[in-house]
């Protein structure tokens, strides 16, 4: 029991330290934001899985399981929208690496507004 | 505001119950038979007063249309099957992509179509394409186009393809396919 809660635990560090070099090491706004995603992710969801085995297992608290099964979920509602308000605000305001994007499509569909 | 009708109303005030008992701990009580008397009241006009203000933004169509056995099935399994298995697919590509020693991406955003009509339907697939890891939802062109199709715009940071189609289904091909058998 006690190992299958480590295990969950080291799943949900490894996804958020590798979340935390991605953000580190991306070169732009935006891919930044992508690695960040991984933390907020799997990173939480891995601590949060093992939190509730271990109140349900050890501490016997189903209360305190169900509080732990909320913080997950109301993450994972409200994470999308953040990222996305993140994202689109960055695009409009045209921040630097708007330039070095392989594809724009959005940005060939702005100008064509324009016109 | 919209006008408050009673459907929409009551689907918000069931959903804020819901979430009431279970932050307060009561539904556990309620099974062991020493729920507080209290604090269900206080749930019942703390709710009511919260659905009465945030129902018009909530429910844009049909309330109740998950309560269909078969949906409430085919959500669940969405929820709990289907999106967890692309999240740690797309979580375990993310990592390696993020320790590997030459940094190998190529960022860029495509363009792809949705044919999911329903609002719903399309909110949590944007939702879902932006939790995956190397996918997030930029903007949706609804209306502006002459084949009148939806279309996401998609930051992808390892852009495969340009292909519209292509893309589409590779980004999102299972998830939508499951959304259109929930919603539709």
């Amino acid at each position: 029991m006690k190992i299958v809660i480590d295990v969950f635990i080291a799943i949900g560090l490894f996804f958020a330290l590798a979340g935390t070099i991605g953000m580190l090491r991306m070169p732009d706004f935006f891919c930044r934001m992508q690695s960040s995603t991984n933390i907020a992710t799997l990173g939480i969801l891995g601590v949060v899985i093992g939190g509730i085995i271990y109140a349900l297992g050890f501490l016997g608290d189903p209360s305190m399981a169900v509080k732990i099964g909320i913080i997950g979920i109301f993450n994972l509602l409200a994470n999308p929208i953040a990222s996305h308000a993140l994202m689109r605000g960055a695009y409009i305001h045209k921040k630097k690496p708007v330039d070095e994007l392989e594809v724009d499509k959005l940005g060939e569909d702005l100008v064509e507004e324009d016109e | 505001m919209k006008k408050l009708n009673a459907a929409s109303f009551a689907a918000v005030f069931i959903l804020g119950y819901l979430f009431w008992l279970l932050i307060t701990g009561q539904i556990i009580a309620i099974f062991s038979g020493t729920a507080s008397g209290q604090i269900l009241i206080a749930g019942v006009v703390v709710c009511a007063v919260v659905a009465f203000f945030s129902a018009g933004f909530f429910i844009h169509e049909k309330a109740f249309h998950l309560l269909n056995p078969m949906r409430l099935v085919m959500f669940l399994g969405y929820c709990i099957c289907i999106f967890p298995i692309e999240l740690i697919k797309a979580n375990v590509v993310m990592a390696v992509r993020a320790l590997s020693p030459k940094l190998d991406i190529k960022p860029g955003i495509v363009k792809v179509p949705v044919d999911l009509k329903s609002e719903y339907a399309q909110a949590m697939l944007a939702n879902s394409i932006t939790l995956t890891p190397g996918t997030v939802t930029v903007d949706i062109a609804e209306d502006t186009e002459e084949d009148g199709r939806t279309y996401f715009y998609i930051h992808w940071i390892e852009v495969e393809t340009e292909e519209p189609e292509e893309a589409g289904e590779k980004i999102k091909g299972t998830m939508e396919r499951a959304l259109r058998r929930v919603w539709e």
